[in-house]
């Protein structure tokens, strides 16, 4: 599904062209990179997001660090960079600039939004071990990834996960259930979520809510 | 001919002409003429049987059959229509009479015109295709007499009056009705369906529907009922003196429909005295004629079956839920136990024990006793209540066995049998080790009766607990056998409890008093070097112990609990002791010291110590003192008290929470063996498998189901199928 990984078939002499844009790529990365780390840290990727004028908290950002197949939230490895750059065609900065409309598009069509959605979560995980992210963490990263294609579930699902104090984290299959939740169920009427099938217990306990609250 | 060949004889027509006289069929017709009329007019035994015959067959050979024929009808015609007259000029009653009289010589006249006519009616007839003669005579009749306009309507309307009277009381000729019925039997059964059955269906609907329409403004059930039941009888009596068999289920299926299926609902609902208020005051001789009436009735039983089963729910509903009744469990399962008696003997004695009555008496308890979730620990606690008195001097004079039977009918309908057996095990073990249980016996029939009904699992905690208590009589004999050395102090008798068998209670500190030590750390000693490597702890919280004490010049025996004897025996050394000396001194949990201290000071008859101040409550501050004026009639006392009782609130909630926490393994174990075998599954299968498989234990609630099946998916022995998300995929 990722279209950003290159074999190592595929890595040929580079002609002068590919050569040089490959060390204008690299020396992009090294004017944020932190010199002792040779990573973009947080504090680069700020300056990267003002220098692109888009704050760091915007899903472009994210669908960046997907592109690139970031592992680890907030740093960015110099074969990251480089996968990433190279898959948008950008070696500066306005280049970069320019490929994010793009970016957008492909990203929310649908075989790639399976991917980058799931991608989304991982991303948030802090701790290796860790499975679960918790509700405030689950309640941004929701209105950041879905809300540009279901504001209004989501709207509601926010204020659903902050009102509620069953739970206190979200688990990977609760957070696929939300993108499930959005694509299948008929919003806000609901009339064909059917509690008895295999919906995670989360979503049934919110559809209860929500149809509470409208009586 | 040929001598030497065999030839079969032939016979031969005459080859000759035979001279017939012209005036032969006129001649011979004027014989029969004149011999039926005479038959008519009774006055056949002139006649010649043989000579007619002769004439008959004669002109039969004539081949005159056909002409014969005709005008045999023609006089039956004549006859019958003269008769026809006679009938009609009868006057009220006397025309059933004329018509019968009538009849009677017309059959009698037929059965001998038919064997003058023999040969006619088996040469002729067959090959003309012509009606038989006595048929004929028959159809003539029914043509004729029975069916002339001024005799047919008068005969139904005659049949049906004297129905009528009849119904309303009145004596009347049933002979004679048998007989008019019968002829209309013998004219063919169209006649007797057509000319008098129907009608007389019909008139009897709407004489029932007057009767039954009366009868429901008048009376009540059991009266209206006793009523219908008479004239099903009547009918039934009618048909059998004087109408066809076949029209008894016709008429039967009449007054079913007019007095009891119409007026069914108004019956069973009647105020006062219907279905319900038959129910409540076991009104057997009622509810048996209701149910045998209803019978045939289409949906009769199955209403009187759903009201049944409503009314039992509702007033069950009442008793579960009263909070009268919850004030002493014994109480209210006995209750129950009646009710549940009280209803079989009703299906027994009335509904002849059918089974689909009973099925719905069972669904009916099932449902109501569930609706408290008590129930699993009350009817424990009845058991317990059983099995430690004993059922001598009881009110109903049946033995355990049988009071047991019942109890496991109304274990059957609990759900939460998982309940129970937590119940069951805490009372057990507090029976047990006080020594309480009435019969030994009546305890292990109890345990085989749950085993059978519920599996070995379910039992053998508790029979370990049994195990236990032997083991430990060993262990006591072999310690005190192999004791050395004085034996002044004080006599242990120890009951040595596996952990995990008995319901687990925390324990708590108590120091016990040195004299107790002693002892019992010679036992602990004695008991691990002959078992090796197991541990044991002193359940301070249970046990309980005979002091001897003096007060004054009076002995007593005190037998008390094992934080009492601690307590007391520290008033060897002094008169008082505060409170909090005391809790210094025992190291006992202050809630459990404060019941203990309430026990010894606060009751009337055992306030061995005396409280300053005298209040009810225990205060930090308060000081104890030994009470030496403390007097009783007996010599033995007994304070500890150990008996089961049910649970305040707060205990409650505790049991309920650990038989939810016990209940979550139990569940994913159910999934797990499920999905292991079934590989792929939607949850709606999941959930009613699981159900299935745990159903003899408890009702698993959809809802923990999903919970543990997101457990296990995040616990990674489960995945949602990447294709189809409604279904769950087994992990290996």
């Amino acid at each position: 599904v990722s279209t950003n990984l290159t074999s190592r078939k595929a890595q040929r002499v580079p002609t002068k062209a590919v050569s040089k844009e490959i060390e204008r790529i690299d020396q992009l990365f090294y004017t944020y990179a932190d010199g002792s780390s040779s990573m973009i840290d947080p504090e680069g990727i700020e300056t990267l997001c003002s220098h692109l004028e888009v704050p760091h908290t915007d899903v472009r950002i994210l669908m960046l660090a997907w592109k690139m197949g970031c592992e680890k939230q907030g740093y960015f490895t110099l074969d990251e960079w480089r996968t990433g750059m190279k898959a948008l065609r950008a070696d500066s900065i306005s280049k970069l600039k320019k490929a994010f409309p793009e970016l957008v598009q492909e990203v929310t069509r649908s075989s790639n939004f399976q991917d980058f959605y799931p991608y989304a979560f991982r991303y948030c995980l802090t701790e290796d071990k860790k499975k679960c992210i918790e509700i405030p963490v689950a309640c941004e990263l929701l209105n950041l990834v879905l809300s540009l294609q279901f504001r209004p579930q989501v709207e509601k699902l926010i204020n659903y996960l902050k009102h509620q104090n069953e739970y206190k984290v979200i688990n990977m299959d609760q957070w696929m259930g939300f993108l499930r939740f959005c694509n299948e169920i008929n919003f806000p009427s609901l009339d064909n979520y059917d509690a008895d099938q295999a919906w995670p217990l989360i979503l049934d306990n919110f559809v209860e809510w929500l149809r509470a609250s409208e009586n | 001919m040929n001598p030497q060949r065999k030839r079969i004889p032939k016979i031969e027509p005459f080859k000759h002409r035979v001279e017939v006289d012209p005036k032969f069929f006129d001649k011979s017709w004027k014989k029969l003429d004149d011999a039926i009329r005479e038959i008519y007019n009774h006055n056949a035994s002139g006649l010649s049987f043989e000579e007619l015959y002769r004439t008959a067959y004669n002109m039969v050979l004539h081949k005159h059959g056909g002409r014969l024929y005709d005008k045999l009808a023609e006089n039956l015609k004549g006859h019958l229509r003269e008769m026809g007259k006679l009938v009609e000029a009868a006057q009220g009653g006397l025309f059933l009479e004329e018509l019968q009289r009538r009849w009677a010589d017309h059959i009698k006249a037929l059965q001998m015109i038919r064997d003058i006519l023999m040969y006619m009616d088996r040469t002729f007839i067959p090959s003309s295709k012509k009606t038989p003669v006595f048929e004929h005579g028959l159809e003539l009749w029914r043509d004729i007499v029975v069916r002339s306009p001024k005799i047919h309507g008068r005969l139904v309307d005659t049949l049906l009056e004297l129905i009528h009277r009849e119904r309303m009381g009145e004596m009347i000729n049933r002979g004679l009705m048998r007989n008019t019925t019968k002829m209309l039997m013998e004219l063919g059964s169209s006649v007797y369906q057509d000319d008098f059955e129907r009608p007389f269906l019909e008139v009897s609907a709407s004489f029932y529907s007057g009767e039954s329409q009366q009868c429901i403004e008048r009376c009540d059930c059991g009266e209206y009922l006793k009523n219908a039941e008479k004239r099903l009888a009547e009918e039934s009596e009618r048909v059998s003196l004087y109408m066809d068999a076949k029209t008894a289920d016709k008429i039967a299926n009449v007054v079913d429909k007019e007095m009891l299926s119409i007026h069914m609902q108004r019956l069973f609902l009647m105020e006062n005295s219907g279905l319900v208020n038959m129910l409540i005051n076991d009104k057997h001789e009622d509810l048996t004629r209701m149910y045998d009436l209803f019978k045939r009735v289409p949906d009769g039983h199955s209403t009187i079956r759903s009201l049944m089963a409503s009314h039992v729910k509702e007033t069950g509903k009442i008793l579960v839920t009263d909070p009268e009744r919850l004030r002493d469990p014994v109480d209210f399962v006995q209750r129950l136990l009646n009710e549940k008696d009280k209803y079989d003997e009703i299906v027994s004695v009335s509904f002849s024990n059918d089974k689909t009555f009973q099925n719905a008496l069972n669904a009916s308890f099932e449902h109501f006793i569930n609706l408290n979730n008590r129930s699993p620990e009350f009817i424990s606690l009845y058991v317990d209540d059983k099995l430690r008195k004993g059922v001598k001097g009881a009110a109903n004079e049946e033995d355990i066995e049988t009071v047991l039977d019942k109890v496991m009918m109304l274990f059957r309908y609990l759900q939460e049998k998982d309940v129970f057996e937590k119940y069951y095990k805490q009372h057990l073990a507090k029976r047990l080790l006080s020594g309480k249980t009435s019969s030994d016996e009546a305890e292990r029939n109890m345990l085989v009766k749950l085993k059978t009904e519920c599996g070995y699992q379910f039992t053998s905690k508790l029979e370990s607990m049994f195990t236990d208590l032997k083991t430990s009589q060993d262990t006591m004999q072999s310690f005190y056998a192999n004791l050395s050395g004085d034996s002044d102090g004080p006599t242990i008798s120890v009951q040595i409890l596996t952990t995990g068998s008995w319901p687990t209670q925390p324990c708590a500190t108590c120091n016990l008093p040195p004299e107790i030590l002693g002892v019992s750390e010679l036992f602990r000693a004695h008991y691990l070097g002959t078992h090796n490597g197991r541990r044991l702890t002193w359940q301070t919280n249970m046990g309980n112990a005979d002091i001897k004490a003096t007060f004054g010049d009076r002995k007593h025996e005190l037998n008390v609990s094992t934080y009492q004897m601690c307590v007391l025996m520290l008033f060897n050394s002094t008169d008082t002791l505060t409170y909090k000396e005391i809790e210094q001194n025992t190291a006992i949990p202050p809630v459990d010291l404060k019941r203990c201290l309430q026990s010894l000071a606060c009751v009337k008859g055992k306030n061995v110590l005396r409280k300053e101040p005298m209040s009810k409550d225990i205060s930090d501050s308060d000081a104890f003192h030994f009470n030496d004026k403390f007097s009783s009639k007996l010599v033995k006392v007994k304070i500890g008290t150990v008996v089961a009782q049910k649970e305040s609130e707060p205990e409650k909630q505790e049991t309920r929470h650990r038989v939810e926490e016990d209940r979550k393994p139990q569940i994913e174990a159910a999934i797990v063996r499920i999905m292991k075998s079934r590989r792929v599954l939607d949850h709606n299968s999941i959930v009613t498998e699981v159900t299935k498989q745990l159903q003899a234990r408890f009702l698993p609630n959809p809802v923990v189901i999903k919970k543990r099946i997101e457990s296990l998916i995040e616990r990674e022995f489960l995945e949602r199928d990447k294709v189809d998300r409604k279904l769950y995929r087994y992990l290996a």
